[in-house]
Order: structure tokens, then C-alpha cells, then sequence
């Protein structure tokens, strides 16, 4: 990033990004330096790649026209605490308008990934076309810049997202990468690839504690075009701490930004595991697809029952403080750690656990593992697997695939492994493309062709208006059970205002456990622009372009073809409300009827003029 | 005044699950949170009587106060 000016919302041509333009069919390299349009620009992440997709008119996520965008946030490498996330953006095999176009998808993750990439000098990374061999790109800072080079990658052809770490982690020194699996190598029968990011304690280790850029299927588009890694070499490059950051970086930790998440030791509620607890109050955890019983199950999984058995080791990102990282290792005799296992958190742990009617820990673990190692999505992975055994349930005398049932560990297994090596498409394609197949959609459970994380929909209305994933992309998960709101105002307001700001995190380069509450339009963020980057950016500012990128992403839905029907629910929810939940019935079709007019009242005047070719 | 007291998760530790208390009418929830050195960032959820609450509401006699951590997606 090169900035000329101390006031990038103001002028943001000022401010240019280092972008680097690979055609993997020919070969040609382009670097350029290039300005910036906006303030979303400056920022970066979705809210500069989804103004490249949206010149691109793209009818199949599958063609050689799609973009692969790998890019960084302005704080992505920084010194400030979390700033290590890479964007990987591109039309989605997976998600998709019932016309059949891809929507456009973005899916982060930490690492070191990102740090290297910007740190070798590069800003963002545009993979055009399709290699006609397997390849993989290196990225070097060199006297010149930054230099990128397409290498052969047979060796790597068949390997994990982790093993292939292994083997350039071999070639390359002081580098990071990132990876796909199997899974994305066979993207014609999986459409949930994710990527693997390495991290610092992974290649130490050796153990395959990666992060990943899961949802969406860009590990998936990564295969299609034959590029099955990417690494980053380059020292290391964070600048002194500063006064300024230090004491943003203390308040992340310390402060009510990420405290909770920090290990229970420390005084923390214990990483996001801790929802089990909290959700179960409520009845509220998912459990077999999605129905909740309103029974003891889930508290088998409960961290408290858990480390009963095995060992959980608090771990955190590079350089991160927060710690939120649940790692389960086996429990050797002695009560040491034995082997690492699985990274417990709680979109997988569920949904690869008790939504499919595993109790068992290890089982869960298991099933995780094979899903990271494969590289896959687990949340999409967790529910299309939650979605065939409830139609195997429901369907005795004549189940699909092996037949598995609910907590039948060995057949799920099975599932999982054919899964990951692109043997099941009824299982790679996603729960929308499987129950489309069997006719029974009302029990598929994800919006818009992407599989929902671990809470239940009768929760989260606001799940429709998700761009890029249920709670990742609207903040709304938590308002009927955390903050007891179950009436229309304050849910129009949570999804057109407050609740959308969440997706700033996906632009700036930050990890949203920075401060999930309060998102990035808060005087820390300000604060962190001016000491690492002498930029002067206000908080209106930045809640302004927050707002602008998230607009975009929903116009950009539109224009794929998404028709407002499709902003809703899976129907079961109404058709066969589940009173075991101990909450607010706010998903009646009559409160859903009123929340669609309200808030595409509120949206619709604000997509005007986004998108290059409205 | 009785106030039956459930508490969720974390907080359980070192503490109970679920205890009938005495306090004096007109006690707050925040005066029991305190009393029970809940550290006040990890508290995400009061229920009285199963339904949303806050700290600064008052408890009656045969309540049911339950107290739960913070839940973050991620």
C-alpha cells in the first residue's frame, strides 16, 4: 500500500494497493500499482474484491472468466492484535440464486498467511483462467517488488491441506502457504473446498493446526483452476509497537472486546465452545438437523464432560493474545498430552458432533480432523451430512447412500472420507443441490445455497440477509438469545443497521474476536489506521464504507439472480415449529412476511447506483 | 426474600449450579452478580423467571434468577 494522502476517504486515488495478475492459462505475470476508488478500496478484503467481481458478469462459478482474488486488509501483517487475515473471493460453486448463478462469496481466515503475502510486497493476487496442469504460486519480495512465479505441482497432487504444508514447508524457508485438499482438488464433486492457512505452531509442530478460509467453495474454485497451493516467502516485517497500538492491543485482550473468549484459566468464558452452555439453557443447541429435543444430549459435548477424557490445551493465533483456541489432544496414563486431535470450536464441533448425533468426543474430533485434512468446509460438510440422515430417517425403507443414520459414527465416517475424495457428490454439491434432488427442501437447512453455522434458525431470522454466511456476515445470531429481542423493530434495525457492521472485519484485515461487539467503526480501529499507517479515518468514515461494501454484496446478490423469496428461511421452521425451544417464537410465517417488507423497504432505495452496470 | 439462583457454563466453576439464596427485599441482580464475583464482561444473559432481564432489575421473592456467560460465534 502506498498512501499520499493522510485522508484516504476523502482521496482515496491517493492511496494505490499493490495488485499482481496471474493468468494461469497463458502464464503472463502483470504488477501494477493501483488506486484506490473508495474507501472500501483502501480497506480492502470484500470490500475491494466484490467491486472487481461486480465488472464481471459470471454465469457459472466453474469458467475460466471467475476470478480468484486473494487479498489482504489494511491492517492485515500490522501490529495490532488479529491482524493476520487473508480474503479469498471469487463466484461461489455453492452458493447459488435458484436461477442457477453463482453468488458472489468471500471467505477469511488467520495464519501467517496473509502477514508474508503483504509483507513480500504484495496487496492482492487475481488468478485469471485455468492452468492446464496442477500448479502452484510463489510469492517473493525481491530488490524489484514483489515477484510471483507459477511452479509444477504433481508432488502435491493427492495430499491434505496439511501434508502439502509439509512437503513446500521442506523447500521454502521463512514462508507460510496456503493450501487445498483433496476436496478441492475433486471441485467437480465437491463444491465446499476451503483453504488452508498455515500457522507458526503448525510448522513447528508438524501438527495440523491450520486455520482455514472455509465457507463458500473457494478452495473448490482454487482446484478448477489447478492451483493447489500458494506460498508467501518473506522475513517477517512488524514494525516496533507503538504506544498507541500497545494499548489497543491491551484492550483487546483485557478489555470487554475479547476477554471472554480467552481461556477459562485466565478468567475467560473459554473460546466459542462455551455457546454450548449457553445455547443449551435454551434448548437451543442444534441437534439431529436441527431439531432440538429438549433433552440432555448436547451437554455430552460440554467442554466440562470433555476434558474429563482428554487433554485441552488454550492455544492462540501468532502474536494474538486473545488464546481463543480450544485444542484437544488424546490423554496418555500419565495425564500428559498425547497426540493432537482436533481444534475444538463450535460451528464444527456441533455440526460435525451433535447435529448429525455424535456425543462421543473423540467421534467429533475424528470427523473434524478428516474434514480439515480433507479441506472442506465443516459447516457446509456438518449439515449436508445432517440433511441426508434426516431424510435416511425419515425414509427407512428406502435411505440414500450407505444408509446412515443419526450417530452412526462408522457410516458418517464413511460419508465423510468418500466426501473429502470427491466420491459423493450427493454430498460435495451441498444440502441445496441434494434435497433439490429429493424434492424434500424444507428440511435442507441453509439459505441462499450456504449450509447454516450451529444456531438454530428459529433464532436467527437475520440469517436471510447474510452475504457470506449465516453469523459471519449479520451479526443477528445472537439477539433473541443473547440480548432477548423478539420484537419487529429491533429486528429491523439489527439487520439494516447495527448487526450488518460486522462485515468491516472482512475488509480490514482484522479477526472479528478484535472486538465482535462493537465491529471496526470503534476508536481502537481509528487509533490503529493512524499509528501503523498515518491515516486519519473516523469512524463514520469507516461505518459508512462498511455499509456501502455490505449493500454492494446484497445488489450483487440480485443481479445473480436471487429473488426475494429466497431471502427466508428454511421452511421448516413454521411448518413444524419446534416448541423444545425455550425461546420467542419469532419465525412465524406472519413475523417473517413482515421483517422481508420492512427491511427491503429500508434496503432497496440504498442499492442504487453500487454496481457498475446499474 | 428466596431467590432460587441458577448459574450456566464458566460460572458454575468454583461456585454452584443451582442454590436457593436469601437476600434482602430489593436486592438487584447486579448485587448478586457482585456478590458472586461474576466479572461483569463475561455475564452476556440475566433471566428472571425465563425471560430476559438486566442487572439493574430488581428480584422478588420465589424467583428464579439464572445467569449465563457471553456466546460469540465464530
Amino acid at each position: 500500500m502506498k498512501s499520499r494522502t493522510s485522508d484516504p476517504a476523502a482521496e482515496p486515488s491517493s492511496v494505490l494497493y499493490t495488485r499482481c495478475t496471474v493468468n494461469l492459462k497463458s502464464g503472463t505475470i502483470h504488477r501494477e500499482d493501483v488506486p484506490c476508488r473508495n474507501l472500501e478500496d483502501v480497506l480492502g478484503g470484500f470490500g475491494r474484491s466484490f467491486q472487481i467481481l461486480a465488472e464481471r458478469n459470471i454465469s457459472q462459478a466453474y469458467c475460466e472468466e471467475n476470478p480468484l482474488i486473494v487479498n489482504t486488509g489494511l491492517l492485515t501483517g500490522s501490529s495490532a492484535m488479529t491482524g493476520l487475515r487473508t480474503y479469498f473471493s471469487g463466484y461461489s460453486p455453492i452458493k447459488a440464486s435458484k436461477k442457477g448463478l453463482p453468488g458472489a462469496m468471500w471467505s477469511t481466515g488467520s495464519g501467517n498467511f496473509g502477514a508474508k503475502l503483504k509483507w513480500a510486497g504484495l496487496d492482492e493476487l487475481i488468478f485469471e483462467g485455468r492452468s492446464a496442469t496442477p500448479v502452484y504460486a510463489v510469492i517473493r519480495e525481491t530488490p524489484d517488488g514483489a515477484q510471483v512465479e507459477l511452479k509444477p505441482a504433481d508432488h502435491l497432487l493427492g495430499l491434505s491441506t496439511h501434508n502439502k504444508m509439509m512437503v513446500l514447508q521442506k523447500e521454502y524457508a521463512n514462508a507460510h502457504f496456503a493450501t487445498i485438499g483433496q476436496a478441492g482438488e475433486q471441485w467437480e464433486n465437491v463444491y465446499f473446498g476451503a483453504v488452508g492457512l498455515s500457522t507458526d505452531n503448525q510448522l513447528k509442530s508438524g501438527e495440523d493446526k491450520m486455520r482455514f478460509a472455509g465457507r463458500g467453495g473457494m478452495g473448490s474454485l482454487m482446484g478448477y483452476k489447478n492451483l493447489l497451493a500458494l506460498v508467501a516467502q518473506s522475513p517477517d516485517k512488524i514494525k516496533p509497537l507503538s504506544p498507541e497500538i500497545r494499548d489497543v492491543n491491551i484492550n483487546v485482550v483485557k478489555g470487554g472486546g475479547a476477554a471472554r473468549l480467552q481461556p477459562i484459566s485466565r478468567g475467560g468464558g473459554g473460546g466459542t465452545w462455551a455457546a454450548y452452555d449457553v445455547l443449551q439453557a435454551f434448548h437451543a443447541v442444534p441437534v439431529n438437523n436441527f431439531r432440538p429435543q429438549g433433552n440432555d444430549l448436547p451437554e455430552q459435548l460440554f467442554r466440562e464432560r470433555v476434558e474429563k477424557q482428554f487433554i485441552i490445551k488454550s492455544e492462540a493465533c501468532y502474536r494474538c493474545g486473545i488464546t481463543c483456541h480450544n485444542n484437544i489432544h488424546e490423554k496418555k496414563e500419565d495425564g500428559s498430552a498425547g497426540a493432537f486431535l482436533a481444534k475444538f470450536d463450535y460451528e464444527p464441533l456441533n455440526l460435525l458432533g451433535t447435529n448429525i448425533g455424535i456425543h462421543d468426543a473423540g467421534q467429533a474430533a475424528r470427523l473434524i480432523h478428516l474434514s480439515d485434512n480433507y479441506g472442506m468446509d465443516s459447516i457446509s460438510l456438518g449439515v449436508t451430512v445432517s440433511y441426508l440422515l434426516s431424510y435416511n430417517e425419515r425414509h427407512p425403507e428406502k435411505p440414500l447412500l450407505n444408509g446412515a443414520t443419526f450417530g452412526d459414527f462408522a457410516k458418517i465416517e464413511e460419508l465423510v472420507i468418500q466426501a473429502g475424495e470427491g466420491k459423493l457428490p450427493e454430498i460435495g454439491r451441498g444440502s441445496k443441490r441434494l434435497s433439490e434432488s429429493t424434492g424434500e427442501t424444507s428440511y435442507a437447512y441453509h439459505v441462499k445455497g450456504l449450509e447454516l453455522p450451529a444456531y438454530q434458525p428459529e433464532t436467527n431470522p437475520g440469517y436471510a440477509w447474510a452475504i457470506a454466511g449465516g453469523h459471519m456476515s449479520m451479526a443477528t445470531y445472537g439477539m433473541l438469545t443473547r440480548e432477548g429481542k423478539s420484537d419487529m423493530e429491533s429486528w429491523v434495525e439489527g439487520i439494516t443497521q447495527t448487526k450488518l457492521q460486522i462485515v468491516g472485519f472482512d475488509m480490514i484485515g482484522l479477526c472479528k474476536f478484535f472486538d465482535i461487539t462493537k465491529g471496526i467503526c470503534t476508536q481502537m480501529v481509528v487509533d490503529c489506521l493512524k499509528s501503523e499507517l498515518n491515516l486519519d479515518v473516523t469512524t463514520e468514515a469507516l461505518a459508512a464504507a462498511v455499509r456501502r461494501a455490505f449493500l454492494r454484496g446484497l445488489a450483487l446478490e440480485l443481479r445473480q439472480g436471487y429473488e426475494k423469496e429466497e431471502y427466508t428461511l428454511p421452511a421448516e421452521v413454521w411448518e413444524r415449529p419446534n416448541t423444545n425451544i425455550k425461546l420467542p417464537n419469532i419465525t412465524s410465517p406472519e413475523f417473517i412476511a413482515e421483517l422481508q417488507q420492512r427491511v427491503w423497504e429500508i434496503f432497496e432505495p440504498q442499492l442504487a447506483r453500487l454496481l457498475p452496470d446499474s | 426474600m428466596n431467590v432460587t439462583v441458577k448459574l450456566v457454563g464458566i460460572f458454575q466453576i468454583g461456585r454452584f449450579k443451582e442454590a436457593v439464596c436469601e437476600y434482602p427485599t430489593g436486592t438487584s441482580v447486579q448485587k448478586v452478580v457482585d456478590e458472586l464475583l461474576i466479572p461483569d464482561p463475561l455475564l452476556g444473559i440475566v433471566l428472571i423467571n425465563d425471560v430476559h432481564a438486566g442487572v439493574e432489575d430488581l428480584l422478588h421473592d420465589g424467583d428464579t434468577l439464572c445467569l449465563l456467560p457471553f456466546i460469540d460465534g465464530g
